[in-house]
């Protein structure tokens, strides 16, 4: 087993010793050195062969004092220890080639976190791809598709996906996974002045290898608990800790989808097609609103669910009725998804090779190989 | 001699789950009132994305927000020649069309839109009011100021009902009479494995009136623009719309048979 030999390098005396003692207090994590003054640190430390080092970022210096440990000290991590997270901050110190942040004063738990668990392949200065799944009305299928994508994305590409429930009054996420989570977006946003992207992860729920959910609340009256601003707070984090990002907000406009669609890199528009036709109308009410982002073309697209028959003719069809391209269409799968749901399983898994499997598989494909959106791609 | 001035009843459609069929039920609570004769105000309060003028057609030369706009500038003004009629064949009620614009919907301010219906109710027998699935600023005030309120629920997947549970437990919170809140269950036999006796258990209630799955009357009534209780096709659903605006008249609904045998049994029993 590789030893975890911990230097801290803190120049807040009380700090210095609080920390310790933590550190000490950690099972399988030696505290092998400790300076106040990150000089010494730099000239000294080596005798000590740590492979972890908890830099201070409160140093005024810390941005050169990053560059200096990271030559000094090459196999060691680099854990930034502050007492505020900041989205702005914690990247440039990412950039700069530490593993990840932690708030001070931290726990036990959150330091094994830093050092184990956060060893996602996010790390490493590339944010997260952000999606937002707005739909104007309710019942538009976008819970049912952002688990089943989120999954179809992990699996495609191994890679980190987070989700989060930001459908603040009726959010059902936990449900679809049949979760009974300790943690959710509540805690999570009262908790956001003191967390960081390293403890931000104990808050979500891990589903399947690489996926892992922020459940949402468990009443409607908890909406209040939850602020834009903290909301915000936790997808800026979210953006550093996974490699994708699916949001799920309240139907139409409100201030939660809004804040979410603002902070996305994509807006998706999902709406369920009940066959009344004014399904059309909606979107196009929604695209005003939108269209006057200056990037709107790349940032919003349309997904389309229950289309029948599932062809890229309906897909022609629609786009023509809208006036905007639609970037996936979703058959009609009820009993496929419903049985799924009911036993907290996902269609996806179920019935690989479903016509719903297989368009989701494409969306996937699309999400995580950024093709071109071509109107004749199908 | 001067009229007695009298508040009308205010019916409000709620749920936590969309696509239960508010907008639908109170289209059809509102035509089946009117064609019994009451004077009726039909409000569409899904600001948003409100699918009244689409389901009835309607073309309005006045929204909620112009409503608004006259309120504020003379709380005491007549707002009845700003509704919008709906009218088929001798039948005709009142509607309040939600705004024209997304924006306009965004910024309406709950007090100004109860005002409006404050002022409304004393001009009508009935105010019907269709709302969105969610616990926001106006739906709190317009459940309030109901008389009765119209929870709907639907036998869906599991993490719907759990919703609806959570929702109809949150109403509870709010301690109406138990009166005002009548549980109602749309769309009762509809294709998935749930059962009725599992939405009623997992509810932990009974529901007031059902109304059966009937998708070809449902879209059919909505693709030709006119409601249910009107286009004379008398099915079963049709048929358990208008015992349930009986039941909220008071008068014991009488289709064309019971009537026959209402008839006969009175004359046994008078
Ligand atoms: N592709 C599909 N085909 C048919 N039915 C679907 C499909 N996707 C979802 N549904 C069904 O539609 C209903 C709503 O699905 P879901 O909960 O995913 O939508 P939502 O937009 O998240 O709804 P909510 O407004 O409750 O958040 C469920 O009954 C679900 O089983
Ligand atoms: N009893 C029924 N049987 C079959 N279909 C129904 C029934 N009631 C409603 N529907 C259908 O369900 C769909 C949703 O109905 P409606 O628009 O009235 O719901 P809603 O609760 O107003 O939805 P939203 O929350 O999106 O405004 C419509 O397509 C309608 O045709
Ligand atoms: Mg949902
Ligand atoms: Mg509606």
């Amino acid at each position: 087993m590789i030893n975890n030999n911990v230097m801290l390098v803190e120049g807040n005396r009380l700090y210095l010793e609080q920390l310790s003692n933590i550190i000490r207090e950690t099972e399988t994590v030696t505290l092998v050195a400790r300076f106040r003054d990150a000089k010494d640190a730099l000239g000294q430390g080596m005798v000590f062969t740590p492979n972890i080092i908890l830099l201070d970022a409160d140093n005024p210096n810390i941005m050169s004092l990053l560059e200096e440990f990271h030559r000094v000290y090459p196999h060691a991590d680099i854990i930034c220890t502050g007492e505020k997270w900041s989205a702005e901050s914690s990247s440039l110190y990412v950039n700069a080639g530490a593993k990840c942040f932690l708030v001070k004063p931290f726990s036990s738990e959150e330091l094994l976190d830093a050092i184990f668990a956060f060893s996602k392949p996010a790390a490493g200065g590339k944010e997260a791809k952000v999606m937002t799944f707005f739909s104007p009305k309710g019942k538009s299928g976008k819970t049912t598709l952002i688990a089943n994508l989120a999954m179809a994305i992990s699996r495609k590409t191994n890679a980190s996906v987070g989700i989060i429930d930001a459908d603040l009054q009726f959010g059902d996420m936990a449900f679809f996974f049949n979760l009974k989570p300790q943690s959710t977006i509540v805690e999570a946003a009262r908790d956001t002045d003191f967390l960081s992207p390293v403890s931000l992860n104990s808050y979500f729920v891990p589903v399947d290898k690489n996926v892992s959910i922020l459940c949402g609340t468990k009443e409607p009256s908890l909406i209040d608990k939850v602020s834009i601003h903290s909301l915000e707070t936790i997808i800026n984090m979210a953006r550093t800790m996974f490699q994708y990002v699916l949001i799920d907000v309240p139907a139409g406009f409100n201030p939660t989808s809004i804040a979410a669609a603002e902070m996305s890199d994509t807006t998706y528009i999902v709406t369920m097609l009940n066959g009344s036709g004014f399904e059309v109308q909606h979107i196009q009410r929604s695209l005003d609103i939108f269209t006057t982002w200056p990037d709107y073309k790349e940032r919003v697209k349309i997904i389309l669910t229950r289309v029948e028959p599932c062809t890229i003719t309906s897909k022609q069809q629609m786009e023509e009725l809208i006036g905007y391209p639609v970037v996936g269409i979703i058959p009609n799968a009820y009993l496929d998804v419903a049985t799924a749901a009911d036993d907290g399983r996902m269609a996806l898994d179920l019935k690989p090779n479903s016509p719903l499997s297989q368009r989701i598989n494409y969306l996937a494909g699309r999400i995580t190989k950024e093709k071109q959106d071509n109107d004749d791609d199908f | 001699m001067a009229e007695e001035q009298i508040n009308g009843v205010i019916i409000t459609f709620f749920s936590t789950a969309s696509a239960v069929g508010k907008t639908l039920i109170s289209i059809n609570m509102a035509s089946e009132l009117a064609r019994e004769g009451y004077s009726v105000c039909l409000a569409d309060f899904d600001l948003q994305f409100g699918d009244i003028r689409n389901y009835l057609r309607l073309n309005p030369e006045y929204t909620i927000t112009d409503l608004c706009d006259r309120i504020k500038a003379d709380s005491g003004s007549s707002l009845m020649p700003m509704l919008t009629t709906y009218a088929y064949e001798g039948v005709a009620f009142q509607v309040i069309p939600n705004p024209n614009k997304l924006e306009e919907a965004y910024n309406l301010s709950p007090e100004t839109i109860i005002d409006v219906l404050k002022n409304l109710r004393m001009q009508y027998d009935y105010i019907i009011v269709d709302t969105t699935s969610m616990f926001s600023v106006l739906n709190l005030a317009l459940l309030d100021i109901s008389t009765i309120v119209t929870f709907l629920g639907i036998v869906d997947f599991i993490p719907t009902i759990k919703n609806m549970k959570i929702g109809n437990e949150t109403l509870r919170t709010l301690n109406y009479d138990s009166n005002k809140i009548r549980l109602v269950l749309n769309r009762s036999d509809s294709k998935t494995h749930i059962q009725l006796k599992d939405v009623v258990s997992i509810l932990g209630e009974d529901f007031y009136h059902i109304l059966h799955n009937d998708f070809i009357s449902a879209s059919e009534s909505i693709a030709s623009g006119i409601p249910l209780v009107l286009n004379g096709q008398d099915s079963e659903l049709t048929q358990e719309l208008r015992a349930l605006v009986a039941r909220y008249t008071n008068k014991g609904y009488q289709t064309t048979e019971t009537q026959k045998k209402n008839s006969w049994l009175s004359k046994i029993f008078r």
